[in-house]
């Protein structure tokens, strides 16, 4: 067996009805798992930005890459290792307030993990908390002794370091806007 | 009197205006697309969901020719066979549901084999879409992971641009299905604009490249240049292209040995000096041995299927690879490539032909010759002049076929032993000779993608070779043969048995005939109830005869022709075995 890591791919895409599962079949052919998925719209009206990550090996992820571009509507994709990007999730935890033992001490903790109050109630707080999978785990151990109620992770979203725009992955695009 | 013709005029003129200026239904902007992309014969089947449109077609009749087939997977392979020959896309037209579904082996075979297609597929009105309505099954999901590029349409006016794209898509780069659902409003809807079809040259987010990267070349010539033993594949893109002239000027400047994959043959004529053989599971022997004494590979146009590399670890060990292909997908996927070229087949010879030097690699050449006459003391001598005493062999029925024919005709070959068989002893001299179900092996495939070969071709003699298993499987499709007067030539290569599955079974499961015989039914009276002429063939004697009375009919003509009862195809590379360890017998 490879060596197996986490990659991210990103991919530009038209917003189109069908897309994601054209887009989705392609890993499942290929026996992929995909451990998360993040898409909106980019700021190009029209135009999906999907972050996939996968935990795969290079040569799986090089081929499976060349495999989405076959994808009519997509417009580019990358395949990245972590190394290569700035990531981000963000979650919310619902937690209880009602531990009185520890009630005091909630709002260090809060402090200290450099969560954001989205919504305070005699019950319960929901927090927001962003950073990377690890920082986001860090949160969850330390908000676990209060009694968390529930918990919600969105899939990765992430960023190539470099001076690269999305202008920059999509010139083609540009000329034909007017259509 | 004068006054009613004056208004008769006036009227005429309204009505003729309405044809051009006003708005047409949604099916008649089919039809109207198919006139402008030059589409002359197309393939269908109606039904409910449809309709609208074969109502618009009758109105087309006098310039669009529709084969009416017996099942749509008829339709799928007749466009087929029709784009493989003709290099256009062969155009499918059947209703929602059943009538989709049934397109799907067809267009999974034509993605696989990269033939551009289109199906124009009924469904149901957009107001009923996800309700289990009549009729209704989910085929853009179905048809995604099997088409180029898929689309529902669900308003009239958008039809004329995603035609366009459709033709567009399936025919460039590297060609194939594109699968078109227009809901029944669509096609019952006036268009809210006059209709404007303008040809599709390009796509924001599709650029196949044609002409490929200098330094691509450069890098491959250098390698070429420096080979003392290159070898070179000849795969389907090289006839997709029609780079067959370029491919002659190459090989015949470098002197380096031809070998074709399957579905490359014909694209160079079997009797040059240069060639040397088939590349495959039941290629010829030279051809495959001698891969892994090759220090270079040239592959030109293919894909290094499983089928032609054997066991990859075992396969090219000596060799670097220069891989030339449309699809950058293709690079590196099964193959590492030392210098892949991204580009047209034919584009990327004629940048290569004058960087490389002139050559000749007699030894070498030499060394493939000496292992081809192995294989026909061993195999080929028995195959095509058995003796005479015993059964015919198939071999021999397509050995005298390619000598009566002199390697002219288009051989459309189902999949198994005869497959196998035709693609080794018919000695193609022409391009475009050749057509077959090779990535996906589509049992039934020949029959219907021989009419499409016909009508693609009408001047070329269209042969059918089938076996007895496949040609039950689409065997309704005499039907269509006899309705449309296609002058198809049917050759039944009949063992009653699923021969290929036999010969494994024989050779790899301990003789364990699992459900491999067949009781078959008279084909001859079959053919005859269709009201198309066939012959039995059961002796050596009878079969010449038949051969020529079937080459000389100018109307559909079968024969059924009783081979070799348990006969195996060799040489064989066994399943897990590496090319070299190809077995004579």
């Amino acid at each position: 067996m490879k060596t197996q890591k986490i990659y991210t791919i990103s991919v530009f895409s038209e917003n189109r009805i069908g897309l994601l599962n054209k887009l989705t079949a392609l890993f499942s052919r290929r026996r992929l798992n995909i451990e998360s998925i993040t898409i909106s719209e980019t700021e190009r009206k029209g135009i999906s930005r999907h972050t996939i990550t996968i935990l795969s090996d290079q040569e799986v992820v090089e081929n499976l890459v060349k495999q989405i571009r076959k994808i009519i509507e997509v417009f580019v994709v990358y395949g990245y290792e972590n190394k290569d990007l700035v990531i981000s999730e963000t979650a919310l935890f619902k937690v209880s307030t009602q531990n009185l033992e520890l009630g005091s001490s909630l709002h260090e903790v809060l402090h200290k993990i450099e969560s954001k109050i989205m919504m305070l109630e005699e019950q319960y707080v929901i927090v927001e908390k962003t950073g990377t999978e690890v920082e986001i785990m860090d949160a969850y151990a330390e908000l676990k002794p209060f009694g968390i109620i529930e918990f919600v992770r969105s899939g990765r979203v992430a960023l190539e370091k470099n001076m690269k725009s999305i202008t920059a992955y999509l010139p083609e695009f540009e000329l034909n806007t007017i259509n | 009197m004068k006054i009613t013709e004056t208004l008769n005029t006036t009227k005429n003129k309204a009505a003729q205006g309405a044809g051009s200026e006003q708005a047409i239904t949604g099916a008649e902007a089919i039809m109207r697309c198919l006139v402008e992309e030059g589409t002359e014969t197309i393939f269908g089947y109606p039904g409910g969901a449809i309709m609208p449109v074969y109502d618009a077609l009758y109105d087309y009749m006098d310039r669009i020719n529709h084969i009416l087939v017996r099942h749509e997977q008829g339709a799928a392979h007749a466009a087929q066979g029709y784009a493989r020959v003709s290099g256009k896309a062969g155009v499918c037209l059947v209703t929602s549901g059943p009538g989709a579904t049934n397109l799907v082996t067809g267009i999974a075979d034509a993605l696989m084999d990269s033939t551009p297609m289109i199906c124009i597929v009924g469904q149901v009105k957009d107001t009923l879409l996800g309700t289990d309505a009549f009729q209704e099954a989910d085929v853009m999901n179905i048809t995604s992971p099997i088409t180029k590029w898929n689309f529902q349409i669900t308003r009239a006016d958008e039809i004329p641009e995603v035609m366009a794209k459709a033709y567009y898509i399936a025919t460039s780069g590297r060609p194939g299905p594109v699968f078109i659902d227009v809901t029944k409003n669509a096609q019952q809807d006036k268009m809210t604009k006059p209709f404007v079809y303008k040809k599709c040259k390009q796509l924001a987010n599709y650029h196949p490249r044609l002409v490929p990267k200098p330094d691509q070349v450069s890098e491959a010539a250098k390698l070429i240049n420096a080979a003392k033993k290159p070898y070179l594949f000849v795969g389907h893109g090289v006839l997709i292209a029609k780079a067959e002239e370029e491919l002659m000027t190459f090989a015949e400047k470098s002197g380096i040995p031809v070998a074709s994959t399957l579905l490359g043959l014909s694209a160079f004529p079997v009797d040059h000096p240069l060639y040397v053989g088939m590349l495959g599971m039941h290629g010829n022997y030279g051809s495959n041995v001698l891969i892994n004494e090759a220090d270079l590979i040239i592959a030109l146009g293919m894909r290094f299927d499983d089928r032609v590399t054997g066991e990859l670890s075992k396969f090219a060990i000596n060799a670097k690879i220069v891989h030339i292909d449309i699809d950058p997908a293709e690079i590196n996927k099964i193959v590492k490539a030392d210098a892949p070229v991204v580009g047209d087949a034919k584009e990327a010879v004629k940048a290569l032909l004058p960087l490389v030097d002139k050559k000749e690699h007699t030894a070498w050449l030499n060394q493939f010759k000496e292992l081809n006459k192995l294989e026909y003391e061993k195999v080929i001598k028995a195959e095509i002049l058995p003796h005479a005493d015993g059964a015919i062999t198939m071999g021999e029925v397509i050995n005298l076929l390619s000598e009566k024919t002199k390697g002219t005709a288009t051989i459309i070959a189902d999949v198994g032993q005869h497959q196998m068989i035709s693609a080794r002893y018919y000695n193609f001299a022409q391009t475009d000779g050749w057509v077959t179900s090779g990535g996906m092996g589509t049992m039934g495939f020949a029959l219907p993608a021989a009419f499409g070969v016909k009508v693609a071709k009408p001047k070329r003699e269209a042969i059918a070779v089938i076996g007895d298993g496949c040609f039950q499987m689409t065997i309704q499709e005499l039907g269509t043969i006899a309705q449309s007067k296609l002058p198809v030539k049917i050759i039944i290569l009949n063992n009653n048995y699923l021969g290929m599955v036999r010969q494994w079974q024989e050779l790899f499961f301990n003789n364990r005939y699992s459900f491999v015989e067949l009781q078959n039914p008279d084909f001859v009276a079959i053919s005859k109830g269709f009201g198309i002429f066939g012959e039995k063939v059961a002796t050596r004697e009878e079969l010449e005869g038949a051969l020529e009375r079937m080459l000389e009919s100018d109307v559909p003509y079968l024969l059924d022709v009783t081979v070799l009862k348990q006969h195996n195809v060799f040489p064989m590379i066994a399943s897990g075995s590496g090319v070299s360890e190809m077995r004579l017998e």
